[in-house]
């Protein structure tokens, strides 16, 4: 990859929605791990816990509060860049939104899911 | 043949999904108040509806991307996260009024208290789009809204002096500032932001690609044109009050000349119209306000996916009603909650009326289905024209106190 | 702070003015309100005179008629209220008075459309009566503005 690019495609994808193999649609990309000289895309980062790095310094102190701290696996997850099968319209993962433990919240196995009056 | 049979439904839908208590109430004031000044206003807000949609259903069908999609990606999260809470705060008001205005009119059909019928109201609602697929939601209200044909029938009837009347489409400045600020209502009534992100949205639950831009097209076009008629046919019928000085800000009043024309008939079917129009407007925004909400945080989301597989869009759908029910119960007039939410969408329709016009002419994402010559002047000078009004509502909303002069 | 010779006449004439100001109608019932209040008043009457018309001509819907009657016959009243409390400046008082009485005749001709809103005969008699309490209406209108409305 020429030296421009990575920043380019980073931008790109920032934003994107995020569909599993299955086409279910399970999140945005939040944040972009980037690592090396020179930068390369290594992981996707997915979840409300990112959402404060996204804001204005002035309001990241009341995001972090309602959105709690980053806690990895849980409301932050890292999506190896291994993982992505093709960018076009949106980001296609090779794999199913669960094993990559996206889409919790839409999970029929999730606690609040389960709550719902039709579950 | 089955293909212009599906389009002629479609236009037809839209046709009678096209008004709701905003134009009611802010055609009807208008004629009453104006005579047949403001008809300029409503056909530049409706052409305004009918850009913005082909322009959404175009880049839905062409990239599979809805509104919130496009403003995520284009304004990226932050300045997104602002479109979001406007847009949210906007439709709950929008939802509250149309839900307010259903239990008008269910009140004028049974006579029981209006509390009660805003959660019966509600309850139909989530029956309605419980049984019936996302396009028998939009039939059944699109095909039952005709009756406010009735309209047209009664503005004929009212035999107004035809030539009145088309000097009425020629744009006039009475310099008066109530005029002004009806011109922002009745412009911002027909251009609606939450009808359009909704149109966006639907393109997707029912599956448009690029063979469906055609069926885009005249849908947007033709289909919201004739809906432009009737929101016309709303002014002149409004005119029958205007030498009696009788301010239509009754949704009951707003009947009245088809009763007067054709009795029981006329007002069963206005009253009809009316309810179908208003009830369809409130799936429309209610959903509107889940779609906007799960696309921009990237959910799943649809009536298409049903609510095993949505089930996050589909409780936010169930809260956003349950808190309009709320605004309506805490017994604020929705006429006046429809005030507040027609002004307040004009203000915040810049924000993502920008980016969708940006995609739609941007050649990488939508290769050659990419904005025309035409599209793109069309395209630039509403906007313009939008960010005048935005800028213009609030301060003719204060000036005019509410409307009330 | 010693303030320039030619600026010192500016307070005493500005409490005059605010004085004279007050004293024509700081408050009270101004004939233009009043004119506001009256209007409505013939607007009611008017659309009360198309209700009780479609009552009596058996083409409408009764519990239209009747839930359409209570809304506008709630804001009669609260027209004769308001008119009636407020005090009118002394030019106006004749016509403050004779709208408050043409707004309760119209209270009282929605009452009866209430209570009635399916009887034929009824219907005619307040469409009537709703017709010569809006002539009336204007009459009045005519007095305040000098104008026909």
């Amino acid at each position: 990859m020429r030296s421009g690019e990575p920043i380019f495609i980073a931008h790109r994808l920032l934003d994107e929605q995020i569909l599993d193999s299955e086409g279910r649609r399970c999140g945005r990309v939040d944040d972009i791990e980037l690592r090396g000289t020179p930068p390369r895309i290594t992981a996707l980062l997915v979840g409300v816990a990112l959402y404060p790095r996204r804001l204005p310094r002035r309001l990241r102190g009341l995001a972090r509060r309602l959105a709690g701290p980053e806690r990895w696996g849980a409301n932050a997850m890292r999506v190896p860049w291994e993982e992505v099968d093709e960018v076009d319209t949106a980001v296609h993962l090779r794999g199913k939104a669960e094993e990559l433990g996206l889409g919790n919240g839409d999970h029929p196995e999730n606690w609040m899911v389960k709550r719902l009056p039709w579950n | 043949m089955r293909a212009i049979f599906k389009i002629a439904l479609g236009i037809i839908a839209a046709l009678g999904g096209f008004l709701d208590i905003g134009d009611l109430v802010f055609n009807t004031q208008a004629g009453a108040l104006f005579r047949y000044d403001l008809l300029w206003a409503v056909v530049l807000g409706t052409a305004g509806i009918a850009v913005y949609a082909e322009m959404c259903g175009r880049v839905a069908a062409v990239t599979q991307r809805p509104v919130f999609d496009v403003i995520r990606m284009r304004l990226g999260f932050g300045m997104g996260l602002v479109g979001l809470i406007a847009s949210t705060l906007v439709n709950l008001l929008t939802v509250a009024a149309e839900l307010g205005g259903l239990a008008i009119i269910l009140e004028l059909l049974f006579d029981a208290t209006f509390s009660m019928f805003v959660v019966v109201a509600a309850i139909g609602l989530v029956v309605v789009v419980a049984l019936l697929p996302f396009g028998g939601i939009e039939r059944l209200f699109g095909y039952c809204g005709l009756m406010m044909l009735v309209f047209i029938a009664t503005a004929l009837h009212q035999g107004p002096d035809w030539g009145e009347v088309a000097h009425g489409f020629v744009p006039s400045f009475s310099g008066s500032t109530l005029y002004l600020y009806f011109v922002v209502g009745v412009f911002a009534a027909a251009l609606m932001p939450y009808e359009v992100h909704f149109y966006s949205s639907g393109a997707i639950e029912e599956g448009w690609t690029e063979s469906s831009l055609r069926e885009n097209r005249l849908n947007a076009i033709v289909g919201y044109s004739l809906g432009g008629i009737l929101a016309c046919a709303l002014v002149v019928s409004g005119f029958l009050f205007h030498p009696v000085g009788v301010d239509p800000s009754d949704l009951g009043t707003v009947a009245l000349p088809a009763q007067g024309a054709f009795g029981e008939t006329g007002l069963l079917l206005a009253l009809g119209g009316m309810m179908f129009c208003i009830g369809g407007a409130a799936v429309d925004s209610s959903f509107s306000a889940s779609y906007n909400l799960a696309q921009f945080l990237g959910w799943e989301w649809g009536r298409y996916r049903g609510p095993r597989k949505a089930p996050r869009f589909t409780a936010s759908w169930l809260v956003f009603l349950f808190l309009a029910m709320l605004i309506v119960l805490s017994g604020i007039n929705p006429v006046e909650i429809t005030e507040y939410s027609v002004v307040f969408s004009v203000v915040a329709l810049p924000l993502t009326y920008l980016p969708i016009l940006m995609i739609a002419g941007d050649r990488s994402f939508m290769g050659k289905h990419a904005n025309g010559r035409v599209s793109t002047l069309l395209g630039w000078a509403y906007f313009a024209l939008i960010v005048v009004l935005a800028v213009a509502a609030v301060p003719l909303l204060l000036a005019t106190n509410g409307g009330g002069g | 702070m010693r303030v320039e010779r030619r600026w010192r006449w500016v307070p005493a004439a500005a409490s005059i003015a605010a004085l004279s100001i007050c004293a024509t109608g700081c408050g009270d019932l101004s004939r233009a309100e009043l004119s506001r209040g009256v209007e409505s008043l013939s607007a009611l009457a008017a659309q009360g005179g198309l209700i009780a018309n479609g009552v009596a001509r058996d083409a409408t819907k009764s519990t239209y008629s009747r839930v359409m009657a209570k809304t506008l016959g709630d804001e009669a009243e609260h027209e004769a209220e308001k008119l009636a409390d407020a005090t009118p400046s002394p030019e106006v008082t004749r016509e403050r008075d004779a709208a408050v009485q043409i707004a309760g005749e119209i209270a009282q001709l929605f009452s009866e459309l209430r209570t009635f809103p399916g009887d034929e005969r009824h219907g005619v008699l307040v469409q009537r009566h709703m017709r010569e309490a809006k002539e009336r209406a204007d009459a009045v209108v005519t007095r305040l503005t000098g104008e026909a409305p």
